[in-house]
Protein backbone atom coordinates (compact mmCIF):
# COMPACT_ATOMS: atom_id res chain seq x y z
CA UNK A 1 0.00 0.00 0.00
CA UNK A 2 1.29 3.92 -0.57
CA UNK A 3 1.08 4.78 2.86
CA UNK A 4 2.44 8.85 1.56
CA UNK A 5 0.31 11.63 2.53
CA UNK A 6 0.14 14.55 0.18
CA UNK A 7 -0.89 18.12 1.93
CA UNK A 8 -0.38 21.37 -0.63
CA UNK A 9 2.69 21.28 -2.13
CA UNK A 10 4.16 18.57 0.08
CA UNK A 11 4.72 15.21 0.86
CA UNK A 12 4.77 13.29 3.66
CA UNK A 13 6.61 9.59 4.07
CA UNK A 14 3.31 7.87 5.72
CA UNK A 15 0.57 9.27 7.91
CA UNK A 16 2.09 9.07 11.67
CA UNK A 17 3.58 12.14 12.89
CA UNK A 18 4.66 13.43 16.47
CA UNK A 19 2.87 16.33 18.05
CA UNK A 20 4.03 19.37 18.93
CA UNK A 21 5.26 20.19 22.54
CA UNK A 22 5.35 16.36 22.64
CA UNK A 23 8.47 15.49 21.09
CA UNK A 24 11.06 18.47 21.45
CA UNK A 25 12.89 19.13 18.71
CA UNK A 26 13.69 15.34 18.23
CA UNK A 27 17.14 15.01 19.25
CA UNK A 28 15.73 14.72 22.84
CA UNK A 29 13.90 11.01 21.66
CA UNK A 30 16.83 9.82 19.32
CA UNK A 31 18.49 7.51 21.78
CA UNK A 32 15.02 6.05 22.36
CA UNK A 33 13.15 5.94 18.81
CA UNK A 34 14.42 5.48 15.67
CA UNK A 35 13.67 9.10 14.07
CA UNK A 36 13.59 7.28 10.09
CA UNK A 37 9.79 5.88 10.91
CA UNK A 38 8.22 9.07 11.70
CA UNK A 39 5.75 10.67 9.21
CA UNK A 40 6.48 14.17 10.11
CA UNK A 41 7.75 15.92 13.60
CA UNK A 42 5.93 18.65 14.63
CA UNK A 43 8.38 21.24 16.83
CA UNK A 44 8.08 22.72 19.67
CA UNK A 45 6.10 26.23 19.56
CA UNK A 46 8.09 28.73 17.90
CA UNK A 47 7.87 32.54 19.01
CA UNK A 48 9.92 35.35 17.91
CA UNK A 49 10.92 35.89 21.35
CA UNK A 50 12.62 33.76 23.42
CA UNK A 51 9.43 33.10 26.53
CA UNK A 52 10.77 31.13 29.80
CA UNK A 53 7.03 29.60 30.09
CA UNK A 54 4.83 29.47 33.05
CA UNK A 55 5.11 28.96 36.87
CA UNK A 56 5.30 25.87 38.44
CA UNK A 57 3.86 23.29 38.78
CA UNK A 58 3.28 22.85 35.01
CA UNK A 59 2.05 19.23 34.65
CA UNK A 60 -0.59 17.49 36.62
CA UNK A 61 -2.53 14.04 36.14
CA UNK A 62 -6.04 13.42 35.55
CA UNK A 63 -8.12 10.34 34.83
CA UNK A 64 -6.50 8.52 31.94
CA UNK A 65 -5.29 12.33 30.81
CA UNK A 66 -3.20 15.12 31.67
CA UNK A 67 -3.35 18.72 32.04
CA UNK A 68 -0.26 20.89 31.15
CA UNK A 69 0.45 24.71 31.14
CA UNK A 70 3.82 25.31 30.11
CA UNK A 71 3.17 28.45 28.47
CA UNK A 72 5.39 27.95 24.88
CA UNK A 73 8.36 27.67 26.50
CA UNK A 74 10.78 28.14 23.80
CA UNK A 75 14.37 29.89 23.04
CA UNK A 76 12.83 31.92 20.45
CA UNK A 77 13.83 32.67 16.71
CA UNK A 78 17.33 33.28 17.32
CA UNK A 79 17.57 30.49 19.78
CA UNK A 80 15.44 28.58 17.61
CA UNK A 81 17.97 29.11 14.60
CA UNK A 82 21.30 28.35 16.53
CA UNK A 83 20.57 25.98 18.53
CA UNK A 84 17.66 24.20 16.58
CA UNK A 85 18.10 24.62 12.87
CA UNK A 86 21.19 22.48 12.66
CA UNK A 87 20.08 19.25 14.40
CA UNK A 88 16.83 19.51 11.98
CA UNK A 89 18.95 19.87 8.89
CA UNK A 90 20.12 16.14 10.13
CA UNK A 91 16.70 14.73 10.90
CA UNK A 92 16.13 11.86 8.88
CA UNK A 93 12.06 12.37 8.48
CA UNK A 94 10.22 15.69 8.29
CA UNK A 95 10.34 18.88 10.45
CA UNK A 96 6.89 20.86 10.86
CA UNK A 97 7.69 23.88 12.89
CA UNK A 98 4.71 24.89 15.26
CA UNK A 99 4.11 28.86 15.14
CA UNK A 100 3.21 30.73 17.72
CA UNK A 101 2.57 34.23 19.31
CA UNK A 102 0.64 36.47 20.83
CA UNK A 103 -0.18 38.69 17.98
CA UNK A 104 -1.15 37.93 14.00
CA UNK A 105 2.84 39.68 13.49
CA UNK A 106 4.18 37.50 15.38
CA UNK A 107 3.20 34.58 13.41
CA UNK A 108 4.09 36.54 10.42
CA UNK A 109 8.03 37.14 11.57
CA UNK A 110 8.73 33.60 12.34
CA UNK A 111 7.33 32.18 9.03
CA UNK A 112 9.15 35.34 7.16
CA UNK A 113 12.03 34.68 8.75
CA UNK A 114 12.63 31.24 8.73
CA UNK A 115 10.33 30.57 5.01
CA UNK A 116 13.90 29.80 3.11
CA UNK A 117 15.39 27.37 5.44
CA UNK A 118 15.40 23.89 3.71
CA UNK A 119 15.04 21.88 6.22
CA UNK A 120 11.75 23.17 7.44
CA UNK A 121 8.85 20.99 5.14
CA UNK A 122 6.21 23.10 6.26
CA UNK A 123 4.01 25.16 9.07
CA UNK A 124 1.49 24.30 11.60
CA UNK A 125 0.10 27.72 13.40
CA UNK A 126 -0.91 27.45 16.81
CA UNK A 127 -4.11 29.19 16.90
CA UNK A 128 -4.98 26.69 19.95
CA UNK A 129 -2.76 27.08 22.74
CA UNK A 130 -5.08 27.76 26.20
CA UNK A 131 -1.99 28.23 28.31
CA UNK A 132 -0.84 31.93 27.28
CA UNK A 133 -2.61 35.05 27.86
CA UNK A 134 -2.48 36.56 24.59
CA UNK A 135 -2.71 35.09 21.02
CA UNK A 136 -2.63 31.45 20.37
CA UNK A 137 -6.33 30.44 21.55
CA UNK A 138 -8.02 34.03 21.61
CA UNK A 139 -6.89 34.20 18.13
CA UNK A 140 -8.09 30.80 17.01
CA UNK A 141 -12.05 31.13 18.20
CA UNK A 142 -12.54 34.31 15.03
CA UNK A 143 -13.25 32.50 12.03
CA UNK A 144 -13.39 36.22 10.17
CA UNK A 145 -9.54 36.59 12.22
CA UNK A 146 -8.44 33.10 11.84
CA UNK A 147 -9.59 33.62 7.78
CA UNK A 148 -7.19 36.95 8.02
CA UNK A 149 -4.32 35.37 9.13
CA UNK A 150 -4.23 32.05 7.58
CA UNK A 151 -4.47 34.28 3.94
CA UNK A 152 -1.34 36.66 5.28
CA UNK A 153 0.96 33.96 6.14
CA UNK A 154 -0.26 31.92 3.24
CA UNK A 155 1.72 34.77 1.08
CA UNK A 156 4.68 34.23 3.41
CA UNK A 157 5.93 31.12 2.27
CA UNK A 158 5.12 28.27 -0.25
CA UNK A 159 5.86 25.40 1.90
CA UNK A 160 2.59 23.42 3.36
CA UNK A 161 0.48 25.32 5.74
CA UNK A 162 -1.06 23.72 8.92
CA UNK A 163 -3.66 25.59 11.11
CA UNK A 164 -3.88 24.09 14.25
CA UNK A 165 -7.48 23.96 15.29
CA UNK A 166 -8.69 24.35 19.22
CA UNK A 167 -11.74 22.20 20.36
CA UNK A 168 -12.57 24.94 22.60
CA UNK A 169 -15.06 26.70 20.48
CA UNK A 170 -19.19 26.21 20.12
CA UNK A 171 -18.65 25.26 16.06
CA UNK A 172 -14.93 24.02 15.44
CA UNK A 173 -15.98 23.35 11.80
CA UNK A 174 -16.71 27.48 11.11
CA UNK A 175 -13.07 27.77 12.28
CA UNK A 176 -12.00 25.11 9.85
CA UNK A 177 -13.72 26.53 7.21
CA UNK A 178 -12.11 30.21 8.14
CA UNK A 179 -8.38 28.25 7.30
CA UNK A 180 -9.97 26.80 4.22
CA UNK A 181 -10.96 29.90 2.58
CA UNK A 182 -7.69 31.61 3.83
CA UNK A 183 -5.83 29.38 1.94
CA UNK A 184 -3.92 26.21 4.27
CA UNK A 185 -3.33 23.28 3.03
CA UNK A 186 -4.62 21.23 5.63
CA UNK A 187 -6.21 22.08 9.68
CA UNK A 188 -4.89 19.35 12.48
CA UNK A 189 -6.87 18.90 14.98
CA UNK A 190 -7.42 18.79 18.03
CA UNK A 191 -5.31 20.95 20.49
CA UNK A 192 -5.67 20.68 24.15
CA UNK A 193 -9.09 20.88 25.94
CA UNK A 194 -9.43 23.73 28.78
CA UNK A 195 -9.29 21.89 32.40
CA UNK A 196 -8.71 22.50 35.83
CA UNK A 197 -8.07 20.36 38.60
CA UNK A 198 -8.28 22.26 42.48
CA UNK A 199 -6.38 21.00 45.73
CA UNK A 200 -8.90 20.68 48.31
CA UNK A 201 -6.22 20.57 51.02
CA UNK A 202 -4.48 24.24 49.91
CA UNK A 203 -7.50 25.61 48.70
CA UNK A 204 -6.55 26.87 45.43
CA UNK A 205 -5.94 25.16 42.36
CA UNK A 206 -3.02 22.68 41.50
CA UNK A 207 -1.78 25.01 38.88
CA UNK A 208 -0.79 28.50 39.00
CA UNK A 209 -2.22 29.67 36.17
CA UNK A 210 -5.54 27.74 37.28
CA UNK A 211 -6.49 26.21 34.27
CA UNK A 212 -4.44 24.14 31.50
CA UNK A 213 -4.70 21.92 28.81
CA UNK A 214 -6.54 18.65 28.66
CA UNK A 215 -4.18 15.41 26.63
CA UNK A 216 -3.70 12.03 26.58
CA UNK A 217 -6.58 9.21 26.11
CA UNK A 218 -9.43 11.08 28.26
CA UNK A 219 -9.56 13.59 24.62
CA UNK A 220 -9.64 10.55 22.34
CA UNK A 221 -13.22 10.42 21.80
CA UNK A 222 -13.46 14.17 21.69
CA UNK A 223 -10.41 14.44 18.75
CA UNK A 224 -12.22 11.95 16.97
CA UNK A 225 -15.61 13.83 16.82
CA UNK A 226 -14.09 16.88 15.76
CA UNK A 227 -12.20 15.52 13.43
CA UNK A 228 -15.01 13.96 11.56
CA UNK A 229 -17.18 17.31 12.06
CA UNK A 230 -14.11 19.12 9.90
CA UNK A 231 -13.43 16.10 7.98
CA UNK A 232 -16.88 16.28 6.55
CA UNK A 233 -17.05 20.02 6.32
CA UNK A 234 -13.72 21.04 4.23
CA UNK A 235 -11.78 19.69 1.26
CA UNK A 236 -8.37 20.31 2.10
CA UNK A 237 -6.92 17.37 4.30
CA UNK A 238 -7.42 16.96 8.03
CA UNK A 239 -4.50 15.73 10.40
CA UNK A 240 -6.41 13.97 13.37
CA UNK A 241 -4.80 14.09 17.14
CA UNK A 242 -6.28 13.90 21.06
CA UNK A 243 -5.46 11.10 22.46
CA UNK A 244 -3.87 8.42 20.11
CA UNK A 245 -2.13 5.61 22.38
CA UNK A 246 -2.22 2.64 19.81
CA UNK A 247 -3.20 1.56 16.38
CA UNK A 248 -7.19 1.07 16.59
CA UNK A 249 -7.02 4.87 17.89
CA UNK A 250 -4.77 6.09 14.70
CA UNK A 251 -7.18 3.41 12.31
CA UNK A 252 -10.48 5.70 13.91
CA UNK A 253 -8.95 8.69 12.86
CA UNK A 254 -8.33 7.78 9.13
CA UNK A 255 -11.74 6.12 9.00
CA UNK A 256 -13.21 9.54 10.08
CA UNK A 257 -11.74 11.59 7.58
CA UNK A 258 -7.92 12.42 9.08
CA UNK A 259 -5.11 12.07 5.82
CA UNK A 260 -2.55 11.93 8.93
CA UNK A 261 -2.20 11.75 12.91
CA UNK A 262 -0.01 12.85 15.86
CA UNK A 263 0.64 11.36 18.33
CA UNK A 264 1.12 13.25 21.38
CA UNK A 265 1.16 12.51 25.06
CA UNK A 266 1.54 8.87 24.36
CA UNK A 267 4.99 10.18 23.50
CA UNK A 268 6.16 10.14 27.07
CA UNK A 269 4.93 6.85 27.95
CA UNK A 270 5.66 4.28 25.30
CA UNK A 271 8.61 4.58 22.80
CA UNK A 272 7.27 1.74 20.67
CA UNK A 273 4.18 3.62 19.86
CA UNK A 274 4.62 4.90 16.31
CA UNK A 275 6.26 1.55 15.40
CA UNK A 276 3.00 -0.02 16.95
CA UNK A 277 0.41 2.39 14.67
CA UNK A 278 2.48 2.71 11.56
CA UNK A 279 2.17 -1.14 11.83
CA UNK A 280 -1.75 -0.83 12.54
CA UNK A 281 -2.51 1.37 9.47
CA UNK A 282 -0.80 -1.27 7.32
CA UNK A 283 -2.28 -4.61 8.78
CA UNK A 284 -5.47 -2.61 8.42
CA UNK A 285 -4.86 -1.38 5.26
CA UNK A 286 -4.45 -5.19 4.11
CA UNK A 287 -7.22 -6.61 5.54
CA UNK A 288 -9.42 -4.82 3.73
CA UNK A 289 -7.15 -4.21 0.68
CA UNK A 290 -6.79 -0.21 0.79
CA UNK A 291 -4.48 1.14 -1.53
CA UNK A 292 -3.66 4.54 -0.17
CA UNK A 293 -5.09 6.84 2.67
CA UNK A 294 -8.18 8.12 0.81
CA UNK A 295 -9.44 4.57 0.63
CA UNK A 296 -9.87 5.14 4.44
CA UNK A 297 -12.68 7.51 3.87
CA UNK A 298 -15.07 5.22 1.39
CA UNK A 299 -17.03 3.31 4.67
CA UNK A 300 -18.03 6.21 7.08
CA UNK A 301 -20.42 8.73 5.28
CA UNK B 1 19.05 6.66 28.38
CA UNK B 2 17.69 3.72 26.88
CA UNK B 3 13.90 1.73 26.80
CA UNK B 4 14.72 -1.08 29.50
CA UNK B 5 12.03 -3.88 29.61
CA UNK B 6 13.14 -6.05 32.27
CA UNK B 7 11.78 -7.76 35.36
CA UNK B 8 10.97 -7.26 39.19
CA UNK B 9 14.03 -9.88 41.40
CA UNK B 10 11.98 -8.56 45.03
CA UNK B 11 10.20 -6.32 46.12
CA UNK B 12 9.62 -6.36 50.12
CA UNK B 13 9.27 -3.46 52.97
CA UNK B 14 11.99 -1.49 54.21
CA UNK B 15 9.65 0.75 56.14
CA UNK B 16 6.55 1.69 57.27
CA UNK B 17 4.89 2.60 53.78
CA UNK B 18 8.44 2.25 52.14
CA UNK B 19 9.24 -0.43 49.66
CA UNK B 20 13.06 -1.36 47.72
CA UNK B 21 12.28 -3.07 44.52
CA UNK B 22 15.22 -4.66 42.47
CA UNK B 23 15.38 -5.58 38.83
CA UNK B 24 17.03 -6.93 36.59
CA UNK B 25 20.18 -4.93 35.09
CA UNK B 26 20.79 -6.06 31.12
CA UNK B 27 24.27 -6.22 30.40
CA UNK B 28 23.93 -3.79 27.58
CA UNK B 29 22.57 -0.78 29.66
CA UNK B 30 24.26 2.11 30.47
CA UNK B 31 25.30 1.09 34.61
CA UNK B 32 22.98 3.90 36.97
CA UNK B 33 25.37 6.84 38.74
CA UNK B 34 23.80 8.26 42.72
CA UNK B 35 21.72 10.50 42.08
CA UNK B 36 20.48 9.17 38.53
CA UNK B 37 16.73 7.83 38.02
CA UNK B 38 14.39 6.02 36.06
CA UNK B 39 11.19 6.24 34.79
CA UNK B 40 8.50 3.45 35.50
CA UNK B 41 5.53 2.67 33.26
CA UNK B 42 3.48 0.76 36.34
CA UNK B 43 0.12 -0.46 34.49
CA UNK B 44 -0.13 -1.40 30.41
CA UNK B 45 -3.61 1.56 30.50
CA UNK B 46 -4.65 4.78 30.52
CA UNK B 47 -4.50 4.62 34.63
CA UNK B 48 -2.63 5.89 36.11
CA UNK B 49 -0.90 7.25 32.69
CA UNK B 50 2.52 8.81 33.34
CA UNK B 51 5.32 7.09 33.84
CA UNK B 52 6.48 7.52 37.17
CA UNK B 53 10.30 8.72 38.55
CA UNK B 54 12.21 6.83 41.19
CA UNK B 55 15.72 7.71 42.02
CA UNK B 56 18.54 4.75 42.31
CA UNK B 57 19.17 3.34 45.37
CA UNK B 58 21.83 0.98 44.33
CA UNK B 59 23.35 -0.75 41.81
CA UNK B 60 25.03 -4.07 41.52
CA UNK B 61 27.34 -5.36 38.26
CA UNK B 62 28.01 -8.52 40.27
CA UNK B 63 24.97 -9.63 40.16
CA UNK B 64 23.27 -7.50 37.64
CA UNK B 65 20.73 -6.14 39.36
CA UNK B 66 19.67 -2.15 40.35
CA UNK B 67 17.37 -0.94 42.78
CA UNK B 68 15.20 1.86 43.72
CA UNK B 69 13.21 2.56 47.05
CA UNK B 70 9.76 3.98 47.05
CA UNK B 71 7.06 5.18 48.93
CA UNK B 72 3.59 3.62 48.72
CA UNK B 73 1.26 6.68 48.90
CA UNK B 74 -0.84 7.05 45.76
CA UNK B 75 -1.99 4.82 43.07
CA UNK B 76 0.84 4.05 40.96
CA UNK B 77 2.90 3.10 44.13
CA UNK B 78 0.10 1.49 45.67
CA UNK B 79 0.38 -0.99 42.29
CA UNK B 80 4.11 -0.82 42.09
CA UNK B 81 4.22 -2.66 45.76
CA UNK B 82 1.89 -5.60 44.33
CA UNK B 83 4.61 -6.59 42.04
CA UNK B 84 6.29 -10.12 42.24
CA UNK B 85 9.49 -11.55 41.11
CA UNK B 86 9.34 -12.16 37.19
CA UNK B 87 6.92 -9.38 36.84
CA UNK B 88 7.87 -6.94 33.52
CA UNK B 89 9.19 -3.70 34.77
CA UNK B 90 8.95 -1.10 31.69
CA UNK B 91 12.13 1.96 32.17
CA UNK B 92 13.35 4.87 30.80
CA UNK B 93 16.70 4.91 32.15
CA UNK B 94 19.60 5.60 33.70
CA UNK B 95 18.00 9.45 33.39
CA UNK B 96 19.45 12.90 34.52
CA UNK B 97 23.15 13.57 35.81
CA UNK B 98 24.48 12.34 39.06
CA UNK B 99 25.85 13.75 42.05
CA UNK B 100 29.59 14.86 41.28
CA UNK B 101 33.05 13.78 43.55
CA UNK B 102 33.28 15.84 46.33
CA UNK B 103 36.34 18.18 45.76
CA UNK B 104 39.55 17.45 47.05
CA UNK B 105 40.20 17.65 50.43
CA UNK B 106 36.03 18.27 51.51
CA UNK B 107 34.16 15.74 53.79
CA UNK B 108 31.36 14.62 51.51
CA UNK B 109 28.41 14.72 54.42
CA UNK B 110 25.14 12.86 52.72
CA UNK B 111 21.64 14.04 54.30
CA UNK B 112 18.77 12.50 53.53
CA UNK B 113 15.39 13.03 54.27
CA UNK B 114 12.30 10.48 53.98
CA UNK B 115 11.81 8.74 50.99
CA UNK B 116 14.97 11.10 50.17
CA UNK B 117 17.37 7.75 51.79
CA UNK B 118 17.54 6.25 47.97
CA UNK B 119 19.66 7.73 46.41
CA UNK B 120 22.06 8.76 49.47
CA UNK B 121 22.16 4.95 50.45
CA UNK B 122 23.68 4.28 46.95
CA UNK B 123 26.28 7.61 47.14
CA UNK B 124 27.60 6.21 50.26
CA UNK B 125 27.96 2.75 49.39
CA UNK B 126 30.04 4.14 46.13
CA UNK B 127 31.71 6.53 48.63
CA UNK B 128 32.50 4.12 50.34
CA UNK B 129 34.85 2.04 47.80
CA UNK B 130 37.02 5.95 47.64
CA UNK B 131 39.52 7.86 49.90
CA UNK B 132 36.77 10.10 50.88
CA UNK B 133 34.12 8.16 52.31
CA UNK B 134 32.15 10.24 54.62
CA UNK B 135 29.29 10.65 56.62
CA UNK B 136 25.59 9.40 55.66
CA UNK B 137 22.93 11.00 57.88
CA UNK B 138 19.13 9.26 57.67
CA UNK B 139 16.24 11.64 58.79
CA UNK B 140 12.61 10.45 59.56
CA UNK B 141 9.67 11.81 61.26
CA UNK B 142 10.02 8.76 63.67
CA UNK B 143 11.17 5.07 63.95
CA UNK B 144 8.90 3.27 61.67
CA UNK B 145 10.07 5.29 59.07
CA UNK B 146 13.62 4.89 59.57
CA UNK B 147 15.00 1.98 56.64
CA UNK B 148 15.83 -1.66 57.61
CA UNK B 149 18.74 -1.91 54.44
CA UNK B 150 22.12 -3.28 55.44
CA UNK B 151 24.84 -0.91 54.66
CA UNK B 152 28.65 -2.01 53.99
CA UNK B 153 30.64 -1.21 57.29
CA UNK B 154 32.33 1.00 56.07
CA UNK B 155 29.87 3.73 55.82
CA UNK B 156 29.94 6.05 59.11
CA UNK B 157 26.38 6.13 59.15
CA UNK B 158 23.70 8.07 61.73
CA UNK B 159 19.68 7.88 61.76
CA UNK B 160 17.52 10.90 63.38
CA UNK B 161 13.92 11.06 64.07
CA UNK B 162 11.61 14.06 64.45
CA UNK B 163 10.30 12.92 67.45
CA UNK B 164 13.56 11.12 69.23
CA UNK B 165 11.55 7.64 68.84
CA UNK B 166 14.78 6.21 67.52
CA UNK B 167 18.75 7.85 66.40
CA UNK B 168 19.22 11.29 67.59
CA UNK B 169 16.20 13.56 68.04
CA UNK B 170 16.19 16.50 65.87
CA UNK B 171 16.58 17.35 61.95
CA UNK B 172 18.60 15.47 59.73
CA UNK B 173 19.89 19.04 58.62
CA UNK B 174 21.00 20.02 62.36
CA UNK B 175 22.65 16.90 63.40
CA UNK B 176 24.85 17.76 60.24
CA UNK B 177 25.49 20.70 61.53
CA UNK B 178 26.30 19.78 64.91
CA UNK B 179 28.92 16.53 63.29
CA UNK B 180 30.49 19.25 61.00
CA UNK B 181 31.24 21.38 63.95
CA UNK B 182 32.24 18.88 65.98
CA UNK B 183 34.80 17.19 63.71
CA UNK B 184 35.71 20.62 62.68
CA UNK B 185 36.20 19.77 59.04
CA UNK B 186 35.78 21.63 55.55
CA UNK B 187 32.33 19.37 54.58
CA UNK B 188 30.49 19.06 51.34
CA UNK B 189 26.70 18.50 51.61
CA UNK B 190 25.17 16.00 49.53
CA UNK B 191 21.07 16.27 50.06
CA UNK B 192 17.85 14.51 49.02
CA UNK B 193 14.45 14.79 50.55
CA UNK B 194 11.21 17.13 51.06
CA UNK B 195 11.75 20.55 49.47
CA UNK B 196 12.40 22.49 53.04
CA UNK B 197 14.86 20.13 53.80
CA UNK B 198 17.20 21.08 50.58
CA UNK B 199 16.45 24.80 51.96
CA UNK B 200 17.56 24.31 55.14
CA UNK B 201 20.79 22.31 53.57
CA UNK B 202 21.27 25.35 51.26
CA UNK B 203 21.19 27.54 54.24
CA UNK B 204 23.96 25.63 56.13
CA UNK B 205 26.17 25.67 53.03
CA UNK B 206 26.24 28.87 53.08
CA UNK B 207 26.98 29.65 56.54
CA UNK B 208 29.83 27.26 56.59
CA UNK B 209 30.92 28.55 52.78
CA UNK B 210 30.79 25.00 51.24
CA UNK B 211 29.20 23.84 47.95
CA UNK B 212 25.96 21.55 48.65
CA UNK B 213 24.20 19.25 46.18
CA UNK B 214 20.87 18.34 46.21
CA UNK B 215 18.61 16.22 44.66
CA UNK B 216 15.07 18.63 42.98
CA UNK B 217 11.99 16.99 42.16
CA UNK B 218 8.86 18.42 40.34
CA UNK B 219 6.10 16.54 37.99
CA UNK B 220 7.59 15.27 35.47
CA UNK B 221 6.08 14.53 31.72
CA UNK B 222 8.47 12.96 29.48
CA UNK B 223 10.86 12.24 31.70
CA UNK B 224 13.78 13.22 28.77
CA UNK B 225 13.92 17.22 28.50
CA UNK B 226 11.10 17.15 25.14
CA UNK B 227 8.21 18.59 27.17
CA UNK B 228 9.68 21.56 29.39
CA UNK B 229 7.24 20.07 32.29
CA UNK B 230 9.30 19.41 35.32
CA UNK B 231 11.13 22.97 35.58
CA UNK B 232 12.74 24.30 38.61
CA UNK B 233 13.49 28.36 39.05
CA UNK B 234 17.53 28.88 38.65
CA UNK B 235 19.83 31.35 38.54
CA UNK B 236 21.45 32.67 36.00
CA UNK B 237 21.44 33.20 32.02
CA UNK B 238 17.94 30.83 32.26
CA UNK B 239 14.74 31.53 34.32
CA UNK B 240 14.02 28.10 34.59
CA UNK B 241 15.96 24.43 34.27
CA UNK B 242 14.08 21.42 33.27
CA UNK B 243 14.78 18.73 36.68
CA UNK B 244 14.81 15.92 34.06
CA UNK B 245 17.92 17.10 31.96
CA UNK B 246 19.96 19.55 33.77
CA UNK B 247 18.83 18.42 37.18
CA UNK B 248 18.12 16.28 39.62
CA UNK B 249 21.52 16.69 41.21
CA UNK B 250 21.79 20.29 41.22
CA UNK B 251 24.47 22.99 42.66
CA UNK B 252 22.28 24.41 45.64
CA UNK B 253 23.40 28.10 44.85
CA UNK B 254 21.88 27.52 41.18
CA UNK B 255 18.18 27.27 42.84
CA UNK B 256 16.03 30.36 43.51
CA UNK B 257 14.82 29.21 47.13
CA UNK B 258 11.03 30.02 47.77
C1 LIG C 1 3.33 19.08 27.46
C2 LIG C 1 2.60 19.49 26.20
C3 LIG C 1 3.05 20.59 25.47
C4 LIG C 1 2.38 21.00 24.31
N1 LIG C 1 2.86 22.06 23.59
C5 LIG C 1 2.25 22.41 22.41
C6 LIG C 1 2.79 23.45 21.59
O1 LIG C 1 3.83 24.06 21.88
N2 LIG C 1 2.12 23.76 20.43
C7 LIG C 1 0.97 23.09 20.05
O2 LIG C 1 0.42 23.41 19.00
N3 LIG C 1 0.47 22.09 20.80
C8 LIG C 1 1.07 21.74 21.97
N4 LIG C 1 0.56 20.70 22.72
C9 LIG C 1 -0.67 20.02 22.26
C10 LIG C 1 -0.36 18.72 21.51
O3 LIG C 1 0.40 18.98 20.35
C11 LIG C 1 -1.66 18.00 21.14
O4 LIG C 1 -2.44 18.84 20.32
C12 LIG C 1 -2.48 17.59 22.34
O5 LIG C 1 -1.65 17.17 23.40
C13 LIG C 1 -3.47 16.46 22.03
O6 LIG C 1 -2.82 15.28 21.62
P1 LIG C 1 -2.49 14.04 22.62
O7 LIG C 1 -3.73 13.75 23.39
O8 LIG C 1 -2.04 12.93 21.73
O9 LIG C 1 -1.41 14.54 23.51
C14 LIG C 1 1.21 20.30 23.88
C15 LIG C 1 0.77 19.18 24.63
C16 LIG C 1 1.45 18.77 25.77
C17 LIG C 1 0.94 17.57 26.52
Amino acid sequence: MDLSVRIGPGTLPNPVGVASGTFGYGSEYEKLIDLSIIGALYTKAVTPEARPGNATPRIIETAAGMINSIGLANNGLAGFKTAKIPYLRTLPCPAVVNVAGAKGDDYARVIEELADEDCIWGWEVNLSCPNVKTGGLALGTNPAEVEQLTARLRKLSSKPLIIKLTPNVTDITAIARAAEAGGADAVSCINTLVGMVIDTKALRPVLPGKTGGLSGPAIFPVGLAAVYRVAHAIKIPVVGLGGITEADHAVQYLLAGAYAIQIGTANFIDPTVHQKVLDGIREFAALHDLQTISDFHQFID
Amino acid sequence: MAHIVTSVLENRPVAQDYYELRLAWPSWAPAPQPGQFLTVRTVDGPVPLLRRPFAFSGFDRADSSARIIYQRRGHATTLMSAKRPFDPFDILAPLGNGFPDPSSGRRPILIAGGIGMGPMLFLAERLAQTPYPGILIIGARSAQYLPRVVLSHSVQTILCTDDGSAGRKGSAVDIAREEIRQEACAPELYLCGPHGMLAAGHELAEELDAPAWVSMEQTMGCAVGACMGCVVRVHGGEEYARVCTEGPVFDSRTIVWT
